[in-house]
């Protein structure tokens, strides 16, 4: 196992230093920082540009190879991520940010999965009843309503009752008040800052693991060792909650690969949308701010978090499937 | 004949009208036996489609005593295990049931699922076709046995449980108990999956054992090792069986009585030797004829029923069978025939208002109208002067087998086919068996994917696979060579009509239109099927038909040689002895040559003219099939023969047969000598000094001499036509793998 | 069905003049109309329709353009004049409408077909080809999928990509992005699809009597995988105007002076209080667009199934056909 797993981390690292390096070109060939510097007034002749470029480590004048080197080189030996235009260093900023994000979507995905497949498991048990219409619908229109318009639609349902109570009950952007003093207040002030992103969140991402788990679980009702459960003696519903279940969830493991980063690449819509300073919205501040390293550190950070993912499920399907655990 | 165990109910099993069931109904509350242990009467089961109501099961009635054996025996949609599955009350919701099912006088049919729970697994227990797919993956098999445990026995100990779980594993015979309690199904061959099965179901000794096919998907073997395990488990728990099976071998040993289905209806009921030696439905004597015999050098033709069984959408207006049955006349068509007692023999019931004239020795093949056998003119010219179609010379394929995820490491190598070597003379079919594994499969796809580079030599039509670089040479051999595929359905593109099938090979040979269409017309006639038909896909036409379509692809070209690949082995036994007797018929007619491969050994008996039988990779033994059939000198030839359960009640009694220890080994083990040391008989019980023999030197292809007698008669006899890989042909056989069923247990006839 | 061995001469005769021409048609009609007898399938194909017809003619119904500014109706609700009001800055909404339905259906159509094509390209070179090749391209398929989509988008469409921005109207632009980040999940089930279909006996039948692999992929691969390739394109059509709305919501889409449906919507969210048609109005005309892609690609999809419920009547028909002609 522990081989297998080395053998997929090694594969991943190959994979991620592609990706990455391939992003750089791309930020170093479009983005031009010192175009950006030439707006500011009073307006400074090219040479500060360029001096002021230079000692950042974003030298306009060398050729993109020449600064992929000189950026790898950073990276590799001293694990430094490089400068932003604005001289901030790349490796602090990226701390902060990566915490955020984190806190922004930790419990988004764990809800999303557990409600995801409750649900899944809920209308497959009352397959074409009323409930499993609605829950199904639902899910299917989750599937055609865009990542950010359905964060901004649950943003007005919340800005609408803040209006209808009368007091602001929810925080529909920014992660906490300044200055609140260490205690319950602060608690009560996390969680109004928290609901309405997370609830967001995940009200868009349970729909395909809903429909997902339905299907794999209907898939299963009827198999063969479902029948050999009940002809032991089990009931039908204990059969299906026993053997079908734990089986239905091996693909819903595997699927979480693609999950992870695609609940990421919602993180920058929903980090735009509720002000979260998270790596999300900062790789897009990036990008309109011309800053190279910074658009690479966020893409770098985004293959990993896909390696981790993909490497995640194989654990997952490690741990329910007991075909696929190498001796 | 004993008349414990009762099938049908006479004349009360007549009309279906619903005053006449109640009143059977009530007859069985009052006159059921009251030592039967399962008691069905009337059983219906419909299922609502979207065609229509399907009334899958139609009155079934038997009564089961303990200890005995009843064999349900049906084609794939006669309603057999619809039945089982209704008296288990595992039958979706949708199914509608009616009747009485009465497991020891409790009533059963009705009961919610949460009480049926009760019984189910504890009193009636059930062991499944597809040991695959019948044991959760994710588990355990000692979880699962002990959770059969559990749910009936909620007070036992843990420990408790888990020794009752080793003692029923070693039951079944799965070797070191103990530790193979820790193992996931995924980690058993098949075989020992269908033991685990069995295991589960006599858990709590149940008074009742359904098994529904519990062979099927196993190995001639293997089954035969399954069998056994089931016989075992009858006599340490003293259940009563119903056994469920489409094949009359299989049950002719086990069951005391014997219920034959046709269309939903119990159409033959009877003492297991009434059904054999004294059939009175036409169906089922053509049943008992369309099934080749492995004992017997037999040289008729089969009998084929034509037509399909009917669809059950539709209540018949007369006897169902009538369609198929060459003996139907105006009255069969009015009204369904009630089962009816048979003169002579008060248990005997018979749904046939022809059954009195069917008695004594009526000849299956005059009713069925069986072709005559079809002469080929090779037959007359002896085998040596016969041109070669297709030569093998000492062809090899090797895998390497590797372990390791980042390095892989080579531990060994799988010799799948090692060194092979055969010829197919003209006009001749030339059977390959062997169990899965055996190299049957990998020796086929060598023929077939031939090419420069292969180790060995193909010789087809006299053109080498050496000399075969270039394209020309490549198409001249593929001409000669066509192949027919074991799954009719998965054989045809779903999206290609008939025409458009048959028509592929006839463009790529390069004829015109006019001429392919002329053909297409010749080989629908040629293989029996309506040329008005070409226009459907295949998923219009039935199982037998779609393999008439693949053997007429497979002719399209004019080959020498077509190599069939377990050609009938999806097929319901009557569609199978149609087109058993199409194959025999255009051999003789085109002059062909066939290469089958088949695991049926009766089908390769029947149409066979020389035999190869293979074990891991390589040929033990060759030779003239009736040769190699009766007097098999190699002990896998003769295990394997032995193994084939016999439609023949008498026979199975009292033969003695060789039971195999264990599957085929992994390469890993397979010894440098004998590659059949492991598992052979004879080895176990040779002296050590002679094992060590086996164990080192590979026993060479030795032809058989002639006999003494033979010899002496005509001195310069040519070796016979039969060669053997073995060093002790003559040893004694282990008793430990010699079984002779006590014929005690069963009644005498 | 009665004696398998009956043949009559009459019939044969008679079928002598038979083409497999009309087979053909035969089949597509049979899923042309189990496809109608879907109900919502055919709804959701009107919708789709009309919506692309009114994304072209739609203009000729109002005298507005996207760029003429009202200086008289300001942020004004719909009128009679303006149908569907104006923005804050006095265009038309009506005709800012027609021409956003009709930049996004484009981008979807554009990058859903030609999605599809690259996957099936793609896949089938994989399967066919096997070993090496295969595990390279698949390689190259993982990297693109570990690569972040968006950030792409970003730095292409808002960088200072100025060579091409200035080359390119940015809708180009967001249809090329999306072309190279969308069609690697068809493309690995093509490839596994087709590798299974290889090694079906049919596939290997034709193998076996020679048929050069060309014709083998032509005939017996594509159409197999056909059905699968037009679920994949109305599902990349949806796909792609999901992504287009999405980006352009953020603004890193479409930009202005393009007019996109995301652009409407994102342009409106900080009025939505003010002036809700705004927002409203665009929003709808998605929904319709998506959720008439999914009512299709459902009622495609149980066509296309063998196993469908549609598929038993047909049969059942085709059933009783044949016992007639007895």
């Amino acid at each position: 196992m522990l081989k297998y797993l080395a053998k997929r981390g090694i594969t991943y690292v190959f994979m991620i230093f592609l990706t990455t390096s391939a992003g750089y070109f791309l930020a170093v060939s479009s983005l031009k920082p010192a175009l950006l510097e030439q707006e500011r007034i009073p307006r400074p002749t090219p040479e500060q540009v360029a001096n002021s470029m230079r000692l950042k480590g974003l030298d306009p004048d060398l050729s993109p190879w020449e600064r992929y080197v000189q950026w790898l080189t950073g990276v590799v030996t001293r694990w430094d991520w490089g400068r932003s235009p604005n001289g901030a260093y790349i490796n602090a900023e990226f701390g902060d940010r990566v915490w955020i994000s984190t806190r922004l979507f930790l419990a988004s995905i764990i809800l999303t999965l557990i409600i995801g497949v409750a649900l899944g498991v809920y209308s497959a048990a009352r397959q074409y009843k009323f409930q499993d219409r609605v829950i199904t619908s639902y899910s299917y229109l989750a599937y055609i309503v865009p990542a950010p318009i359905a964060y901004f639609l649950v943003q007005l349902g919340a800005i609408n009752i803040n209006e209808t109570v009368g007091q602001r009950i929810f925080f529909v952007t920014g992660i906490s008040t300044p200055g609140m003093e260490p205690g319950w207040a602060q608690v009560v002030d996390m969680a109004a800052h928290y609901a309405v992103p997370t609830v967001a969140i995940t009200l868009v991402g349970w729909g395909a693991y809903q429909i997902a788990q339905r299907q794999y679980l209907l898939d299963n009702v009827n198999a063969d060792f479902v029948r050999t459960a009940r002809a032991k003696g089990l009931s039908r519903n204990q059969a299906i909650a026993r053997h079908a279940l734990r089986v239905s969830f091996i693909p819903v493991a595997q699927s979480i690969a693609f999950t992870i980063p695609a609940i990421f690449a919602g993180g920058f819509f929903a980090e735009k949308i509720f002000a979260w300073p998270g790596v999300g919205s900062w790789s897009i501040d990036a990008i309109s701010l011309q800053d190279v390293n910074a658009a690479t550190a966020t893409l770098a950070y985004g293959s990993v978090i896909f390696a981790l993912g993909a490497i995640l499920a194989d654990f997952a399907t490690t741990l329910v499937d007991p075909r696929v655990r190498v001796q | 004949m004993s008349s414990e165990t009762t099938t049908g109910s006479g004349p009360t099993a007549s009309v279906n009208s619903t005053e006449d069931a109640v009143e059977r109904l009530h007859i069985a509350g009052l006159h059921a036996p009251t030592d039967a242990v399962l008691s069905v009467r009337d059983l219906n089961v419909r299922f609502t489609s979207e065609n229509g109501v399907v009334h899958a099961v139609r009155g079934v009635d038997f009564d089961l005593m303990p200890g005995r054996t009843l064999g349900i025996v049906g084609e794939s949609g006669s309603g057999k295990s619809v039945t089982s599955l209704a008296i288990m009350g595992l039958l979706p919701e949708t199914a509608e049931v009616t009747g009485s099912v009465r497991l020891r006088g409790q009533e059963l049919l009705g009961l919610s699922d949460k009480a049926m729970c009760g019984y189910r697994g504890n009193d009636i227990a059930m062991v499944f076709q597809d040991p695959l797919s019948s044991l959760t993956p994710v588990y355990t098999v000692g979880t699962q046995i002990i959770e059969a445990l559990t749910i009936h026995n909620p007070t036992m100990s843990k420990q408790a449980k888990e020794a009752r779980a080793v003692e029923l594993l070693a039951m079944v015979g799965i070797p070191s108990p103990k530790a193979r309690l820790k193992a996931f199904p995924h980690e058993f061959s098949g075989g020992m999956r269908q033991r685990v099965m069995i295991a589960i179901a006599i858990a709590n000794n149940p008074r009742v054992l359904i098994a529904d096919e519990p062979t099927t998907a196993l190995d001639v073997t293997i089954q035969a090792q399954v069998l056994e395990v089931l016989h075992t488990a009858q006599e340490e728990t003293g259940a009563a069986v119903v056994m469920i099976t489409h094949d009359l071998g299989v049950v002719a040993g086990m069951a005391d009585d014997i219920m034959v289905m046709y269309a939903g209806k119990p159409v033959e009921t009877g003492a297991v030797d009434d059904i054999y030696y004294n059939p009175r439905m036409p169906y089922t004597l053509g049943l008992l004829g369309a099934v080749p015999r492995v004992d017997v050098a037999e040289k008729t033709s089969l009998v084929p029923i034509d037509g399909l069984p009917p669809n059950l959408l539709h209540a018949p207006t007369g006897c169902s069978f009538a369609p198929r049955c060459p003996l139907a006349s105006d009255a069969c068509r009015d009204g369904e025939p009630p089962l009816a007692p048979v003169p002579g023999s008060a248990l005997h019931h018979a749904a046939c208002i022809k059954s009195e004239a069917l008695g004594g020795d009526v000849d299956v093949h005059d009713i069925f109208a069986a072709p005559p056998v079809p002469e080929s003119r090779f037959d007359a010219i002896p085998r040596t002067d016969r041109s070669t179609v297709l030569q093998l010379r000492d062809i090899r394929k090797h895998f390497p087998l590797t372990k390791g995820a980042l390095i892989k490491k080579r531990i060994g190598t799988v010799k799948a086919v090692d060194g092979l070597s055969f010829d197919i003379r003209e006009g001749e079919c030339f059977s390959i068996v062997g169990e899965s594994g055996s190299g049957k499969t990998t020796t086929l796809l060598e023929i077939m994917e031939f090419h420069k580079d292969q180790d060995g030599e193909v010789v087809i039509g006299g053109l080498s696979n050496k000399q075969a670089a270039d394209a020309r040479t490549k198409s001249a051999m593929r001409r000669e060579l066509q192949m027919v595929f074991q799954d009719p359905t998965g054989a045809l593109d779903p999206r290609f009509t008939v025409y458009e099938v048959l028509a592929e090979p006839l463009q790529n040979a390069g004829m015109d239109r006019p001429a392919i269409r002329t053909r297409i017309m010749e080989l629908m006639k040629l293989v029996g099927l309506q040329p008005d038909h070409v226009n459907r896909f295949p998923n219009q036409f039935s199982g037998g038909q779609r393999q008439r379509i693949g053997i007429a692809r497979a002719l399209a070209v004019n080959p020498k040689l077509v190599v069939l690949d377990e050609p009938v082995s999806a097929l319901d036994v009557s569609v199978q002895a149609g087109v058993i007797n199409l194959l025999d018929k255009l051999r003789a007619e085109l002059g062909l040559s066939y290469l089958l491969v088949a695991h049926d050994l009766s089908v390769v008996r029947h149409i066979s003219n020389r035999v190869a039988v293979m074990y891991l990779g390589k040929i033990v033994e060759i030779g003239e099939v009736d040769r190699v059939f009766d007097n098999p000198r190699h002990p896998y030839t003769r295990a394997l023969l032995s193994a084939i359960p016999v439609p023949d009640p008498q026979v199975e009694r009292t033969r003695e047969r060789i039971i195999l220890k264990g599957d085929l080994p992994s390469p890993l083990d397979a010894p440098k000598g004998c590659n059949f040391a492991t598992r052979c008989p004879v080895f176990a019980a040779l002296p050590a000094a002679k094992q060590e023999k086996c164990l080192t030197l590979e026993p060479p292809l030795e032809a058989v001499a002639p006999s003494q007698a033979a010899r002496s008669l005509q001195p310069e006899a040519p070796a016979l036509d039969q060669q053997f890989a073995c060093f002790f042909p003559d040893g004694e056989l282990d008793d430990d793998m010699l079984v002779t069923h006590d014929q005690a247990e069963h009644h005498a006839p | 069905m009665t004696n398998l061995n009956a043949v009559d001469p009459a019939a044969a005769a008679q079928d002598a003049h038979l083409d497999s021409a009309d087979v053909v048609i035969g089949k597509s009609t049979i899923i042309f109309r189990r496809f109608m007898r879907n109900k919502t399938a055919v709804a959701g194909l009107v919708i789709f329709l009309a919506l692309t017809v009114f994304s072209f003619v739609g203009g000729f119904f109002t005298t507005w353009d996207k760029e003429t500014i009202d200086p008289f109706n300001i942020g004004m609700p719909p009128s009679a004049e303006h149908f569907l009001g104006t923005s804050q800055a006095g265009i038309d909404l009506y005709a800012m409408t027609v021409e956003g339905t009709r930049i996004s259906i484009l981008i979807g159509l554009v990058v859903g077909l030609v999605s599809v094509l690259i996957a099936a390209v793609y896949g089938c070179t994989m399967a066919y080809f096997g070993g090496k090749v295969d595990k390279v391209m698949l390689f190259v398929l993982e990297a693109l999928i570990m690569m972040p989509a968006l950030l792409v988008v970003a730095v292409a469409t808002s960088g200072g990509g100025a060579g091409l921005k200035r080359d390119l109207p940015s809708w180009l632009l967001l249809i090329i992005v999306l072309l190279v980040f969308s069609w690697m999940g068809t493309a690995r089930l093509i490839r596994s699809l087709s590798m299974s279909l290889m090694q079906r006996d049919f596939v290997k039948a034709a193998q076996y009597m020679g048929v050069p692999p060309r014709r083998i992929v032509w005939r017996h691969l594509v159409p197999n995988i056909g059905s699968l390739l037009v679920l994949d394109i109305t599902r990349g059509v949806t796909g792609a105007i999901l992504a287009e709305v999405a980006f352009s919501f953020i603004g890193i889409g479409i930009k202005v002076p393009d007019v996109s449906l995301g652009v409407l919507i994102g342009g409106a969210t900080s009025q939505v209080q003010t002036f809700p048609w705004m927002f409203w109005v665009p929003l709808t005309v998605m929904f319709l667009l998506t959720g008439s892609l999914a009512m299709m690609n459902d009622g495609l999809r149980d066509a296309f199934d063998p196993s469908s419920s549609s598929t038993g009547k047909a049969r059942k028909a085709r059933k009783i056909r044949v016992e007639k002609s007895k």
